[in-house]
């Protein structure tokens, strides 16, 4: 199979301010001034593995069918792991596996009240109060649930502030 | 199936109850309890060891042959009722059946009669602890493995109201909630253990 | 993506609360009502001066405000904190409709994620920035019943178009609206 050779180069990006580093993110040792992008042949493309629990598994889907018209990816080729939907304390296991396999660097969205939160259902005996609970949160995303536009508006966040998903998802 | 008059209400319970009483056997107490008409819905209240006879009756005499639902309700110190409804589909009637459990909740199995009843009996015991002898597998259907206790009980504390101080108790003006007036949240009942 | 994520919304979509705080008389109904206790309320009471203590106690006669005369001193709520924490809101609307001096109102704003989940619980003062961003409510289908209010307000005037039931700065309502058999 014909690849792109890697290419290895400095983030030259406006995205990385020199000195900061980014909140959260999973990338080792933090966001440092001088980032290195490696380019493997992906393609400036924000992969991303929906985990649809509940409801606001329809709304994402909306937003993906949108932005992309094939089958979304599975968690091992994922950048962005989003959890749309109420996290049960008999599902929690199974999510948090999904998100282990999400290989590095990756970054955790959380999409909706009961993610966010336990939502609705903060009281119940057997729901896991915001998935932040079990896994590292980047981006909270309100609503009940939230529109397809307004999970854009989250992985724009998520750009905004994580320049190497910035880099992935091709803003300049 | 060939449809046959609509049955009235009564007729329902008249029928129910004669099927029931010729097949328990004598001597074991009246086999149906109480009949409750609501709103062209019959509810018969049958004594537990007629629970599956009831059953098999509706299924055979009354035609209903679509099993909707069966749940428990925690009626305190009466015990754990079991309600099952069922609904003909050529008849075009419900049917209530009911049975209340004192002491250890335990029940025949309904799997024999309608094999719809296979999961909401293992929900209902592991929502109410209600046993179900002949059950082909009583394992929990929704609540974690290992969970061990019965929320859908009325005993049951729900910790995340308990621990979270309700915003709405203020009264408006105050500072701080008033200790010992303090007004209980909606859909917390009185005799809520106090926090 | 990048940029400002825009929609074409409907109207009445319910995106995020605002508060319009001077309607506010901190009746608690909203977070009573509210099935998540996601509105956190705070507040005192303070007194509001009667007309008469303009004038020094004692002068003058009762009329003048003398001990006498002093009017009770009325007590006011005053709003210390309200806040929504859009964690947990599940956007049912209980609260606007249950609030009965129309304090709060539907946004259809939801660019509003964030990275610290704290940032989520929306403080007195940004929920206030949401009011710019209510819109005007939508007009009524064409062929429906007249307002209630319009009709109100025509029955207590007996003439249509004038007095309270008027919007301010028009002539008359119901040139404006279309006929609906009145």
């Amino acid at each position: 199979m014909d690849l792109p050779s890697p290419r290895a180069g400095r983030d030259l990006s406006a995205a990385a301010v020199p000195g900061t580093p980014g909140p959260g993110s999973s990338v080792p040792g933090g966001m440092a001034s001088d980032t290195v992008v490696l380019d493997t042949g992906r393609g400036y493309a924000l992969w991303v593995f929906d985990a649809g629990l509940a409801c606001c598994a329809v709304e994402c889907a909306a937003a993906l069918s949108r932005v992309n018209g094939s089958a979304g990816p599975g968690p091992v080729q994922a950048n962005v792991f989003i959890v749309a939907g109420t996290v049960t304390d008999k599902l929690a296991p199974l999510v948090l596996q999904a998100y282990q396999q999400v290989p590095d660097p990756k970054w955790v969205l959380s999409f909706g009240a009961c993610s966010n939160s336990g939502g609705p259902y903060w009281d119940s005996y057997c729901v896991v109060k915001g998935v932040d609970q079990i896994m590292p949160v980047d981006v909270y995303v309100p609503g009940c649930p939230p529109r397809p536009e307004a999970l854009l508006h989250g992985l724009d966040v998520l750009a905004q502030r994580h320049p190497v998903a910035g880099a992935l998802a091709g803003r300049p | 199936m060939t449809p046959g008059p609509a049955l009235t209400p009564d007729a329902i319970a008249d029928r129910l109850r004669d099927a029931v009483a010729a097949g328990s056997p004598a001597g074991d107490g009246p086999a149906v309890l109480d009949t409750e008409i609501t709103q062209d819905i019959v509810t018969v209240t049958v004594a537990p060891p007629a629970w599956v006879a009831a059953l098999a009756c509706a299924r055979d005499e009354l035609d209903c042959d679509f099993f909707d639902w069966l749940t428990g309700v925690d009626e305190l110190d009466a015990g754990v009722a079991v309600l099952a409804h069922v609904y003909s589909l050529a008849g075009r009637h419900h049917l209530m059946l009911r049975t209340l459990l004192g002491g250890e909740p335990r029940l025949g199995t309904a799997t024999g009669i309608y094999r719809g009843a296979g999961w909401h009996e293992r929900e209902t015991h592991e929502m109410f602890g209600v046993w179900f002898d002949g059950h082909p597998r009583l394992d929990p259907l929704l609540l974690p493995d290992g969970y061990g206790k019965v929320p859908l009980r009325k005993d049951f504390v729900l910790a995340a109201r308990r621990d979270r101080d309700w915003p709405g108790a203020k009264e408006p003006g105050e500072q701080e909630a008033a200790r010992g007036r303090r007004r209980p949240p909606p859909a917390i009942h009185d005799g809520w253990p106090a926090s | 993506m990048a940029g400002l994520v825009t929609a074409d919304l409907p109207a009445r979509s319910r995106g995020v609360i605002g508060l319009l705080e001077e309607n506010c008389t901190v009746c608690m109904l909203c977070a009573r009502e509210c099935p998540d206790w996601c509105i956190y309320i705070e507040s005192h009471k303070e007194p509001v001066p009667s007309v008469q203590d303009a004038s020094p106690p004692g002068t003058g006669g009762p009329a003048a405000g003398g001990p006498a005369g002093r009017g009770r001193q009325r007590v006011r709520n005053a709003l210390d904190r309200f806040a929504i924490d859009f964690s947990l809101c599940m956007y049912c609307g209980i609260c606007i409709e249950v609030c009965p001096y129309d304090a709060l109102f539907w946004s259809p704003e939801f660019s509003y994620a964030e990275p610290d989940l704290r940032d989520l619980t929306h403080e007195r003062g940004r929920l206030g920035t949401w009011m710019q961003t209510v819109p005007p409510p939508p007009a009524h289908d064409p062929g429906a019943p007249a307002p209630k209010e319009l009709l109100a307000a025509q029955a207590a005037d007996g003439r249509p178009g004038t007095g309270a039931g008027a919007r301010p700065g028009t002539d008359s309502g119901p040139r404006d609206r279309p006929a609906s058999g009145s």
